[in-house]
């Protein structure tokens, strides 16, 4: 495993002991987009949550396998358009992403070079999604 | 076995086997993993098939190392989310069959010794999902719960009178119309009665009916229940209720190729019923050449003889509760894609249930969940001081707890200001009600505390 997968997954796995970290994803993306949230209806939010944390650490897990990210990607892209989701969103869910992280992981172990791995990670996978074909 | 996880309800049942030191965690093998990773099963008679890996985000990649020691399992802790062996933080712990093991609120699982496949069970149906009720609504993977349906299909398979032993709330009444169910007599109707309920002087007439004004005129033709079960069958609930006299007159119905007479009637006539007959008493309080016409004696198994099989009848339990009473659905359960989904449980309630000594069974279970429910204060179900009122611990903690004398519980109390929530962390307790049940035994009491929220 690369130092790059370690630091994601070691960082994720932090922010995961913190239970409220998934909803405090949301929170922020609400806060910043409110127009997204009819966007999220069909599921609970607990519903929301936990599968926002399950695709985060599938994610994070298969960084380093091509392979594997490319079917997450492809996943992704599938279930983003039947929610609407629109390439601008990206950017939205990402800046959110990192400011959940950075509160959930604490400043002790979210550093900088973390923050680095993460938009770097961040960026690639939503660029792999949005490569992907409509379905 | 899995029997309760945050992010993967669905895989409630599966069983992680360890017959040698294995790695559990989050996703495929990593290259230092200490020992190989272990697989998750779905398994019933014949039959094992592996699961995917672990997909709960919650549970690190590499978390718990397990080995056989002895009688026991060694488990010890390298991932983030704290261990827990019986509500017990541990880093490295000895679990034994019986004992809950948690990943804090990630995943928990029961310690069962069973074989990783369950032996074949012939003449069983399977087609039904994975920890879901079988055709005829019994819930369980365990070994005890398959024992029972190829006991039941056995039986259903022969044409001859059935037993069912059980103590209240096992589920005697499920068996008998699993046995009609899958017998060739299943198209034509269950017919069920409570014996207890039959008054002394018209148990005959219930039974075997009676002819046209018998005993007095005006009175209409009855088939009885001998006759309304002819080529199907007859559920009679609380058989030991039914006075030794009226086993008597039972006698001839059940080994003459069923036959028997109206009251009020010369003429015999024949009735092809299969009778199952159920009671909570010992089988030898019945008489006893009434006892020999039954050929098959099924003994259902209590909840604390299937343990793991407790959370399976927990989701069906609360999925049916919510399908009737919408209001609770909304309230405690997660929607997915807009249908209600998992009900949000907490895993100490499921931990605690498991190890409950169940005296009524199912019919307890379900009164215990309706009190959680009623008095939870927010959107989950858990235990709360009325809850954990009801629950007690299974026997081998029991003995445990049992050990703190008066002078222990004086003594922690006196060096905690009398707080109970101090002084049964001192003691090493789970929790405050359970000193205050053990104060309450020794005739002592204990002050007020100011954080009531440690649940």
């Amino acid at each position: 495993m690369s130092s790059r997968a370690a630091l994601l997954r070691d960082t994720l796995e932090i922010a995961l002991c913190d239970d409220r970290f998934p909803a405090l994803f949301y929170d922020k993306l609400f806060a910043a987009r409110p127009s997204l949230r009819p966007m999220f209806t069909r599921n609970s939010p607990g519903a929301q949550q936990k599968m926002f944390a399950q695709k985060l650490a599938a994610i994070v897990d298969s960084v380093d396998q091509p392979e594997l990210l490319r079917a997450e990607a492809r996943a992704i892209a599938k279930s983003h358009a039947s929610y609407g989701i629109r390439p601008e969103m990206y950017g939205w869910v990402g800046e959110a992403l990192i400011a959940a992280l950075r509160e959930a992981v604490g400043p002790g172990e979210w550093t900088a070079e973390a923050e680095a791995a993460w938009t770097e990670a961040y960026t690639a996978v939503a660029e792999a999604v949005l490569a992907e074909p409509p379905a | 076995m899995l029997v309760w996880s945050l992010d993967e309800p669905h895989r409630l049942g599966e069983c992680f086997p360890v017959e040698e030191a294995v790695c559990l965690g989050r996703g495929g093998p990593l290259s230092d993993d200490p020992a190989p990773r272990g697989g998750f099963f779905r398994s019933r008679p014949g039959q094992a098939a592996p699961c995917p890996p672990v997909g709960n985000a919650r549970v690190s990649r590499l978390h718990l190392v397990l080995a056989p020691e002895g009688d026991a399992l060694r488990v010890r802790s390298l991932g983030r989310a704290p261990l827990k062996i019986n509500g017990t933080l541990t880093k490295d712990g000895l679990a034994r069959e019986g004992d809950v093991v948690e990943i804090h609120n990630a995943a928990v699982f029961y310690v069962s010794l069973r074989p990783r496949v369950l032996p074949a069970a012939p003449g069983v149906g399977d087609a039904f999902g994975f920890g879901e009720p079988d055709a005829f609504g019994l819930v369980g993977e365990s070994e005890a719960a398959w024992a029972l349906r190829q006991a039941y299909a056995f039986a259903a398979s022969t044409d001859r009178h059935v037993l069912v032993l059980g103590e209240s709330g096992v589920g005697k009444e499920l068996a008998a119309r699993s046995i009609h169910g899958m017998s060739d007599r299943h198209e034509r109707p269950f017919i069920a009665r409570n014996a207890a309920t039959m008054p002394d002087t018209l148990i005959d007439a219930e039974l075997f009916g009676n002819a046209k004004n018998y005993p007095n005129a005006g009175m209409p033709e009855r088939a009885g229940l001998v006759g309304e079960a002819d080529g199907s069958t007859l559920f009679l609930d609380e058989i030991g209720d039914l006075p030794e006299k009226s086993q008597v007159h039972l006698l001839r119905v059940l080994d003459s190729d069923g036959e028997y007479q109206r009251l009020g009637e010369a003429r015999s006539r024949r009735s092809a019923f299969r009778l199952v007959a159920a009671t909570n008493r010992a089988a030898q309080s019945l008489k006893h050449d009434f006892l020999a016409r039954f050929v098959h004696r099924i003994e259902i198994p209590g909840l604390p003889q299937r343990r793991e099989d407790i959370p399976l009848v927990v989701a069906r339990i609360l999925s049916t509760i919510a399908a009737k009473n919408p209001r609770i659905g909304e309230r405690f359960f997660e929607r997915r894609a807009g249908a209600l989904a998992e009900a949000r449980i907490t895993p100490e309630l499921v931990s605690r249930l498991i190890r409950h000594p169940f005296t009524h069974h199912v019919r307890e279970l379900e009164r215990v969940l309706w009190l959680a429910i009623g008095c939870a204060q927010a959107d989950y179900i858990g235990v709360t001081p009325e809850v954990e009122g009801e629950l007690r611990d299974s026997a081998e903690s029991a003995t445990e707890v049992a050990e703190i004398g008066k002078e222990a519980l004086e003594r922690a109390l006196a060096d905690n200001d009398r707080s109970p929530t101090k002084a049964a962390k001192a003691l090493g307790l789970k929790n405050r009600y359970v000193l205050i049940r053990l104060l309450k035994k020794h005739g002592l009491s204990a002050g007020t505390d100011s954080d009531k929220d440690d649940r």
